[in-house]
């Protein structure tokens, strides 16, 4: 309790007025896309402490680099062990967290969930304004924007269809970022054209009864020890993956909408090709 | 408990005759009914795939795992006397879950692909035990509930702790399955897995028929017809076990079938468990096989369970039962 009502006292006298010009030296993440961000923007002194996904291989694309850093558990009192000067959250699942912190006046930056191309670059330019590094946000949108300009995706009349088949038989819709990235790989999302189930799951009769040029799987059926990743290893699964085109891109890939998705638009518009080069 | 039965008319051969023929008859829905609408002119060129891996095993776990259910409620009812018991009020299904969901994720299903049946059938060999032992030899109708709520506490919550420990991000999902169970996509794996014990615990089960039937006249009786009382409660064990145990791991707890099947049964038998049995049976995979059939017909987008159907049709009925109990025993 002392150690708590320390930390609020010493951010009112400094975190709430620190300079402007002064770059942040003790930021703290709540959310693994901002980990992701912040740990590619900054240099690793300044980082206080991440989530313990950020060094997750299973959801984050740069887990190797997330190794090491101290990992807080993500409520209000932990965060404030940190004694932070900034404090980066997600927009989901923290609110409470959220509002406590800024009642005891702490610096906290909201970083929105990226849902398009553009929603990347945004979230992008809010990390890299907040820990006061500009132009290595702009330098990273701009490599950005070369990789995806290299992706050829020439506008296709019958663009092939795929769908994203995950866990318990959910796909990706319109509205979720692997949607954005099946299409900047030039891709139609089959999952339009199914009647989901409100939870958004194909049954695996319908995926069967109509299946998609291509079927890519975000994680391989052995890495879940569980009843609901039992879809994943259904033998009418392997077989329409014998007949189709069928593609393995790693969740960690596009999660989160960061610059790595450009990788997952890569590989998938590498698959297109493949497709395409078979229907000629 | 000597009620006449009812003067239906019925004739045990003609009722277990009857009740096979609707059983074949809800097995072939079964297998016409799909996601991709009746029959198989939606299937394309998958027709052969989706018949022989998706809705033969979805109809032929439907048939197993109902016949299950209602056969060890039906026999549980007999050997305790009581007509409260039934594998997922007493916690026999919980126990079942938790040694399901330990098998996966301790990896021993990875390592050898009977562990999951086994670990099913283990948990609910202790889950009954314990509660026998709770409620003692002599225990009435409520003791039994009791004990069965509290095996069933500490199975749910050991469940729900294996699976949060498991590092998982599907933990949440996966509790809905344990608790509520689910026939969608499961593959000829999980049937070739659970098949077995549970055709020998339905078998085990069956054979008892005799043994109950002098049960109903009291241990004493019982021994005196020549009844060996210890050894009919050690297959009622391990009938139960193979059945539930073996049907839990696969298609997760599904309540109250147990309780409804038998109780709907018996003004056409009587109080003859030799006849009850497998009647209960044959009535447990029509509920279930019906039950599937109208999750897919009225609300196939909706996402519900079976367990929650199976629920909502059979809690109203415990309702009905425990009002019944009262008056029985009030004074």
């Amino acid at each position: 309790m002392a150690a708590a009502l320390g930390a609020c006292s010493w951010l009112l006298a400094h975190g709430a007025t620190a300079q402007a010009d002064a770059k942040p030296a003790r930021i703290v993440s709540l959310d693994l896309c901002a980990d992701q961000l912040l740990i590619e923007l900054v240099e690793r002194g300044r980082i206080a402490a991440v989530t313990h996904l950020a060094a997750d291989p299973e959801v984050s694309a740069i887990w190797e680099k997330g190794k090491g850093i101290p990992i807080t558990r993500g409520n209000a009192e932990d965060v404030l062990r940190y004694k932070p000067d900034l404090i980066l959250a997600g927009p989901f699942g923290v609110a409470q967290t959220v509002s406590l912190l800024r009642r005891l006046q702490a610096n906290v930056v909201v970083v929105p969930l990226a849902s398009d191309l553009e929603g990347v670059r945004t979230a992008v330019r809010i990390v890299a304004t907040a820990v006061g590094e500009k132009a290595r946000g702009e330098a990273m949108i701009d490599a950005f924007d070369r990789r995806l300009a290299s992706i050829a995706v020439a506008a296709q009349a019958s663009a092939p269809s795929a769908v994203v088949y995950q866990v318990g038989g959910a796909v990706s819709v319109a509205g979720n970022l692997a949607d954005v990235v099946l299409a900047a790989a030039g891709f139609r999302n089959k999952a339009a054209e199914y009647r989901l189930t409100r939870g958004g799951q194909v049954p695996l009769e319908l995926l069967a009864a109509s299946p998609p040029d291509l079927i890519v799987l975000t994680s391989m059926a052995d890495e879940y020890r569980t009843v609901v990743g039992d879809n994943l290893r259904h033998p009418v699964l392997g077989r329409l993956r014998q007949q189709r085109a069928s593609i393995d891109v790693p969740w960690r890939l596009w999660q989160c909408g960061t610059p790595h998705i450009a990788a997952a638009i890569a590989r998938l518009a590498e698959a297109r090709a493949g497709i395409e080069a078979q229907r000629r | 408990m000597t009620t006449a039965p009812m003067r239906t008319g019925v004739t045990p051969l003609l009722l277990v005759g009857g009740l096979a023929v609707a059983a074949l008859a809800a097995f072939a829905a079964s297998l016409a009914i799909g996601s991709s609408g009746f029959g198989l002119s939606g299937a394309g060129d998958a027709a052969g795939l989706i018949f022989w891996e998706i809705r033969v095993p979805r109809a032929v776990l439907g048939a197993l795992v109902g016949a299950a259910l209602g056969l060890s409620g039906a026999a549980l009812q007999g050997y305790l006397r009581n007509p409260l018991a039934e594998p997922g009020l007493v916690g026999i299904s919980g126990g079942a879950a938790l040694g399901a969901v330990l098998a996966i994720h301790l990896g021993l299903s990875q390592a050898f692909a009977l562990a999951l049946p086994l670990g099913g059938l283990i948990g609910a060999a202790i889950a009954m035990l314990a509660v026998v032992a709770l409620a003692g030899a002599h225990g009435g109708p409520v003791t039994l509930i009791l004990a069965g709520l509290a095996v069933s506490g500490i199975a749910t919550a050991l469940t729900w702790l294996a699976l949060n420990l498991s590092r998982n991000p599907f933990a949440s999902v996966e509790i809905v399955f344990w608790l509520m169970g689910s026939l969608a996509d499961r593959s000829l794996t999980q049937v070739w897995l659970a098949a077995p014990p549970i055709l020998a615990g339905l078998a085990v089960l069956l054979f008892l028929g005799r043994a109950l039937d002098a049960l109903t006249l009291g241990e004493d009786a019982a021994r005196s017809l020549g009844i060996d009382v210890a050894r009919t409660r050690l297959a009622l064990v391990a009938g139960t076990a193979l059945a539930v145990g073996a049907a839990t791991s696969v298609t997760g707890a599904i309540g109250f079938v147990g309780l409804l099947v038998p109780h709907v049964l018996r003004p056409f038998v009587g109080h003859r468990p030799s006849l009850l049995l497998p009647a209960s049976a044959l009535a447990g995979a029509i509920f279930l096989l019906v039950a599937d059939i109208g999750l897919r017909l009225a609300s196939p987008w909706t996402d519900l369970r079976i367990g929650v159907l199976t629920a909502l049709i059979g809690a109203p009925f415990f309702v009905w039962l425990v009002l019944k109990t009262r008056a029985e025993l009030a004074p």
